[in-house]
């Protein structure tokens, strides 16, 4: 849907020339990002924007009228007045600009302001809502689901959460500080390492978010990205069901054809990278349900067939410095079928 | 002592003619050429040097930015690799912050303070060059690092861990952290001695509320350099020792906490934003009522809104933090006090506006710059308000809609009023007059080309683009709005060539000005224009405003020689000393003549700099002892020394040389001085108590590792001798030097006494500094301690030796009262120290 | 208290930083005590405002509240009894203590709607 529109205003550009550009810019692809806060999907965010409106609205009024007076004062004709009648027109334009506009102004942005604030703390709830972890690390998110039916959940660089209800996000750094930020859904909070940072998220009904690293965190702060998708909460348990360590333990290894491309992962790559049932490496992101993500490399490229393959090929070219070792050494055949393994992890 | 008696007679000396007074004058103040260039302490000189060198490091960063759009103007660009991307922003930012805004604005600062308040200098010359050096060499230090490829990149706010050994292994994170940290000399003996001077050396009559407006603005800048500083000094002493010797103040797994590095550096980087404004708000509330035609309304009012912004942005740090989780009502009282800001900011803007109300404005080429300051500063203080609200910050933070609030104050409120200022400037510097046609082309597109760049960028962030991203993907709408930001950039570019090339023509090519072209109301306009190098060749009695427009013959007669200390026989360079609230002359203040010294001591600090860079530690050793020395061989010129004031003898009916009396100001600069010092200090208690309570994994130990006793032991003998010195002081102030030789080497005994105590207790502790944050600041404390007993100590061994050779006495007994100050300062905090580090764990408890 | 007022000399321009620095003080010693607090004794979130954290900030607020206005009084009154610059200074006094007491104000009032801690 997105990208029809993308493409619809890229025609106008071609036809309607830069104005109207402009104006489709402005109204269409202006909302409809993935990561625009204009176009929230949530009420904590659909509260800002409301709140940014207002205060654009105020704010384009104060400033045209002040240009306006300054403007004017050069234009209009002169008057001999009195010094005590200048102390009183001094005094009010003083009194009333520098003191009553700024004092009204904040004042009722605060008390329109803080309750708005109220909405993404984790306050307590009679019905404690479902917790999910994410870490920040070098360059990518590592997500983990507690409170899973049958024990805890850990995947990477994807996100599925229950829409039509809060959640709370409880956020680290691994490394370095990074942030978490969906923005159609609400605020950004910062992952910092030694300390849990919570905040509570709601997504209106299912959809997928973009969300992005928004703290910089090194040479490939830009490429830290991921995508938010919302399901009901039935797809959720399912969802969850499906990644039991058990379930994707038997997913790995229970056909024989990839028997070698599981002999390369053992010796390449378990060291880093957790395979449920193979491999427990945590220097890495979690692969064992690789195959049913949307995206690689951290929502950077689209997951589809021999995705993975040129992944593990270029992955320096397409990400440089991540801090996964170049392949070099590694036979193409050997790649090859590792990423098609890879891409058969689809619980 | 009344003031006709210190008015030139036409009988006096005075008898002689403008033009010999000038050359006598020119005689003891005029620059030496060739290499003895490299000595000149004279303001006007160095505050020009200042401006030049600001606006160098301003082409650079400017060009930095233009790399940034270019990289950014088209969707998956690789234009530039991430790496250097990083280095590119990074070094764009600390440029401009650290290279280009606070230097350039000291500068103007430098160069205009004397003239404005009439006095014929700076209060401490030699300060005002070691400034300058240590401005110089710290910028080519820090902008070497990028033809190195070894720039900075982990932002410039240089956050922790990312900034940390660890994950910044180059050399990138130790040139911002030294040569920052140098620059900062610069900034600080800037601010101390603005203040002074500001404060003790306005000419006679000029009370405090009468003083020019941009003076009030400048004293407050001052002020929040001296104290806004420290704290990212310590950061950077911390962070820097933590990069090169392993002490874990930033790191979770040693007990320390990265989110002391923020605190440390917004309570520098938020005052820091003010820094900038507040002399740019001084150039406006110069300007409008020049153009105006009339006085400035309210005056007080712009004194009271200069008051609040100072105090106010120490209050507001937290902002820049409101998402790395911090409770609710604490992240309240900072959206509260940053909107607070707004007040005095809007009663400013409504203070120009009445004033133009009121008065007849002429459009001229700097009120064009004025106009597109406000508009661009209005728009950057409404998002300002929007940003300090908690829900709209969390949405924004670091996305483009702050890049663009951010320039929009700082391009706005800093450099719209800059060029206005120099526009009206430039014929006291040149004698010349601009081009109006260059200059308006410059204007208009720079107006359009920022507006272009940055309005747009709302919106881009608005539309989710995060901050410091080197590249982004098409299809996020974010395309066309990049492009129109890295299109319009350019023509910010061109606008801003324009001007400069306009500043550069006009040198050669300006029409001559007319004297005090555009009848401006304050002293500087008294001077020639370009400016002798002594400034007036007599001193008025100012006791209005408005010098200028109440007396308009006030330029001839003081260039005739009619007002005070016209004489220059003597051979020094003199001026007034005033009381700080009346304006009433107290002494006569002499400077030190031009002097080799504050660049060697740059030299010498510079090798330190490099030689931490390089991690050659024994050398950085040696050249610290060598900057000292030269530093103290640089106070061995005061007083009664042959190169100083010999001689005390002064005109009949005028007041002594300030060496010879207790109230030189000397003594203010040793107080600002230490408040900059307490500023340090409280910043490091700040960072052992917040580690101490806050930090996740911090580690105490069951009993302190210092001795109580020890400590107890060194602070009574620091006790004795400050006491002994406190009785040397009073009895030097009652006329009596009897035993001062010999009271002095024995306060100095104690004080090595003192050191080689808290030394040992400090060894016999035997900390883990590499282990355990508390140990590393319990290091870094004691540490503080010993430099400030071992300075002390030296300063009182250096009084023993200069009574010894006649330079102080009861015929000069003003250095023994500065000193005294340090000890005094010293005393206290070794005694908080001992209180903070060993006795309160003992009280409390891990 | 009238001769209290006396002995402070309001007309002298240190009363200019005085107040603003009592408004530093305040805001150092409630964003530091409250920090300190909750890292040491977090009152239950369930308690809402009503915690004995949020009742020693108000306590300490309505302190500085009284403090800067009684000498917001003091100046302004000694202003009125001036001339020049006596008078100056005694007002620009009364305005910098009246900001001081009306941003304490102003930056206590999440005392009274947030809990702490949370």
């Amino acid at each position: 849907m997105r990208h029809t529109i993308q493409r619809l205003t890229l025609q106008r550009v071609n036809s309607l020339g830069i104005t109207l550009a402009l104006l489709a810019g402005l109204l269409l692809t202006g909302c409809a990002g993935d990561k625009s806060i204009l176009d929230p999907a949530g009420q904590a965010a659909r509260d800002v924007v409301m709140i940014w409106w207002v205060m654009l609205g105020f704010g384009t009024v104060v400033l045209v009228l002040v240009t306006a007076f300054w403007l004017y004062t050069f234009k209009r004709k002169e008057v001999t007045r009195t010094p005590a009648d200048e102390r009183k027109i001094a005094r009010r334009w003083i009194i009333g600009g520098g003191i009553v506009l700024p004092v009204a102004s904040i004042t009722a942005l605060l008390a329109f302001g803080v309750p708005t604030g109220q909405r993404l703390l984790p306050l307590p709830l009679a019905d404690p809502p479902e917790v999910i972890e994410v870490i920040g690390h070098q360059w990518w998110w590592e997500v983990r689901y507690p409170g899973a039916e049958g024990g805890e959940v850990v995947t990477a660089n994807q996100l599925i959460m229950p829409a039509g209800e809060p959640v709370d996000f409880h956020v680290t750094g691994a490394d370095v500080i990074h942030a978490f930020w969906v923005p159609r859904l609400g605020g950004k909070i910062d992952m910092v390492p030694g300390r849990v940072n919570k905040i509570r998220l709601e997504a209106d009904e299912p959809a997928v978010f973009g969300a992005q690293c928004a703290e910089f965190c090194g040479a490939q702060h830009a490429q830290m990205q991921l995508y938010v998708e919302a399901v009901e909460r039935d797809d959720y348990e399912t969802w969850l069901a499906a990644r039991q360590t058990e379930q994707l333990a038997a997913l790995a290894v229970n056909d024989q054809q990839h028997d070698s491309a599981r002999e390369a992962f053992m010796t390449h790559c378990a060291s880093c990278h957790r395979v449920a049932g193979l491999s427990s490496g945590r220097e890495g992101p979690d692969l064992s349900d690789l195959g049913s993500r949307t995206s690689l490399g951290a929502g950077i490229m689209a997951m589809e067939e021999g995705a993975v393959t040129r992944w593990l090929q270029h992955h320096q070219d397409l990400k440089p410095g991540n801090k996964m070792p170049p392949h070099d050494d590694i036979e193409t055949a050997t790649l090859e079928s590792l990423g098609a393994w890879l891409e058969t992890l689809t619980p | 002592m009344t003031t006709i008696s210190r008015e030139a007679t036409p009988e006096g000396d005075n008898i002689k003619g403008p033009h010999q007074l000038h050359s006598d004058l020119h005689e003891i103040w005029g620059n030496p050429r060739g290499l003895q260039a490299l000595t000149i302490v004279n303001h006007t000189t160095l505050g020009l040097r200042f401006m030049v060198t600001g606006m160098v490091f301003f082409l650079i960063g400017g060009l930095l930015a233009m790399l940034v759009r270019t990289q950014l103007a088209l969707p998956d660009q690789d234009f530039m690799s991430p790496d250097i991307y990083n280095q590119v922003t990074t070094m764009h930012g600390t440029v401009m912050m650290f290279l280009f805004a606070i230097p350039m604005l000291e500068g103007l600062a430098i160069y205009m303070i004397p003239k404005m308040i009439g006095a014929r200098d700076l209060v401490c010359p030699r300060l005002t060059s070691l400034g300058y050096w240590c401005y110089l060499f710290g910028g080519i230090i820090l902008s070497f690092s990028l033809v190195l490829e070894m720039a900075p990149d982990s932002g410039w706010f240089m956050y922790t861990p990312l900034s940390s050994s660890e994950y910044s292994p180059g050399l990138g994170s130790d040139f911002w952290l030294l040569g920052i940290t140098f620059v900062e000399i610069s900034a600080l003996s800037a601010g101390v001695e603005l203040v002074v001077s500001i404060l003790r050396t306005r000419t006679q009559g000029m009370a405090l509320h009468k003083m020019p407006l941009f003076a009030w603005y400048i004293l407050a800048m001052a002020l929040m350099i001296v104290v806004g500083f420290p704290p990212l000094i310590l950061g950077s002493i911390l962070l820097e020792l933590e990069r090169a010797v392993g002490m874990p103040f930033f790191e979770v797994a040693g007990g320390g906490d990265p989110i002391l590095w923020q605190h440390l550096f917004w309570l520098f980087g938020h005052p820091e934003v003010y820094i900038i404004f507040l002399p740019a708000a001084g150039i406006v509330s110069t300007l409008i009522p020049v153009f105006a035609g009339r006085p400035i309304v309210g005056y007080g009012w712009v004194v009271f809104a200069i008051a609040v912004t100072g105090f106010i942005s120490f209050g507001l740090w937290v902002h820049h933090m409101f998402t790395v989780g911090i409770p609710q009502l604490a992240q309240a009282f900072f959206s509260a006090a940053s909107m607070l800001v707004a007040v005095p900011t809007a009663i400013q803007v409504f203070v120009w506006l009445a004033t133009l109300w009121l008065g007849k404005p002429k459009m001229k080429l700097p009120m064009l710059w004025i106009m597109g300051f406000l508009i661009i500063f209005v728009c950057g203080g409404l998002t300002g308000v929007m940003l300090a609200l908690v829900p709209f910050n969390w949405q924004v933070h670091d996305t483009h809609f702050v890049v663009a609030h951010m320039h929009y104050v700082l391009v706005g409120g800093m450099f719209f009023p800059l060029i206005a200022g120099l526009y009206y400037w430039l014929p006291l510097f040149s004698g010349r007059m601009p081009s109006e046609t260059l200059g308006k082309w410059g204007f208009w597109l720079t107006f359009l080309g920022f507006n272009g760049t940055f309005l747009i960028m709302h919106w881009t962030g608005l539309l989710g683009m995060p901050r410091r991203v080197y590249s982004y993907e098409t299809g996020m709408g974010w395309d066309i709005f990049n492009l129109l930001s890295s299109m319009s950039s350019f023509i910010m570019s061109a606008g801003i060539a324009m001007v400069l090339l306009d500043f550069a023509l006009h040198f050669r090519f300006g029409k001559p000005a007319k004297h005090n072209p555009w009848n401006a109301d304050t002293l500087e306009w008294a001077n020639n224009m370009p400016p002798s190098a002594y400034n007036f060749v007599s001193l008025p009695n100012v006791e209005t405003r408005h010098p200028l427009w109440d007396n308009p013959d006030l330029p001839r007669t003081m260039a005739e020689g009619q007002h005070s200390l016209a004489v220059a026989t003597h051979g020094r360079r003199e001026m007034w000393g005033t009381d700080p609230i009346t304006g009433k002359v107290r002494e006569i203040i002499h400077l030190p003549g031009n002097s080799w010294w504050p660049l060697f001591a740059a030299m010498a600090l510079a090798v330190v700099c490099i030689s931490l860079l390089t991690r050659l530690y024994p050398l950085a050793g040696i050249a610290v002892i060598i900057a000292g020395l030269f530093l103290l061989r640089w106070s061995w010129e005061n007083g009664s020394h042959p190169k100083a004031a010999p001689d005390a003898e002064v005109a009949p009916g005028d007041p002594p040389l300030h060496s010879r009396t207790m109230d030189g100001p000397g003594l203010w600069a040793m107080s600002i001085t230490l408040i900059a010092n307490g500023s340090f200090f409280l910043s490091y208690l700040f960072g052992w108590f917040y580690l101490w309570t806050v930090s996740p994994e911090w580690r105490m130990p069951e009993t302190s590792p210092l001795s109580l006793v020890g400590l107890i032991l060194a602070g009574v003998v620091l006790a004795a001798g400050a006491a002994i010195l406190e009785k040397l002081v009073r009895g030097l102030r009652q006329g009596k030097d009897a035993g001062l030789a010999v009271g002095m080497y024995s306060i100095s005994a104690l004080g090595f006494v003192q050191v080689a105590i808290t030394l040992w207790v400090l060894l016999s502790a035997d900390l883990a500094v590499t282990e355990t944050a508390h140990d590393a600041i319990i290091m870094v404390g004691l540490a503080y301690a010993l430099l400030h007993g071992g300075l002390g100590a030296v300063l009182v061994l250096l009084q023993g030796l200069r009574v010894g050779y006649g330079y102080v006495g009861a015929h000069a007994p003003f250095e023994p009262a500065v000193v005294a100050q340090w000890w005094r300062y010293n005393l206290v905090t070794f005694w908080i120290l001992v209180g903070a580090l060993a006795v309160l764990p003992r009280v409390i408890g891990s | 208290m009238a001769t209290l007022m006396q002995r402070l000399h309001l007309t002298h321009p240190l009363h200019f930083v005085i107040g603003l620095t009592l408004w530093c003080i305040w805001f150092v010693a409630v964003y530091g005590g409250h920090a300190v607090a909750c890292s040491v004794a977090p009152p239950a979130p369930e308690q809402g405002v009503f915690t004995l954290v949020s009742a020693m900030l108000l306590a300490v607020s309505i302190a500085a509240i009284a403090l800067l206005a009684a000498l917001t009084v003091g100046c302004c009154r000694m202003a009125k009894r001036q001339v020049g610059r006596l008078r100056f200074n005694a007002s620009v006094s009364a305005g910098l203590y009246l900001f001081s007491t009306l941003g304490v104000v102003f930056a206590a009032m999440p005392i009274i709607g947030i809990p702490p801690c949370l």
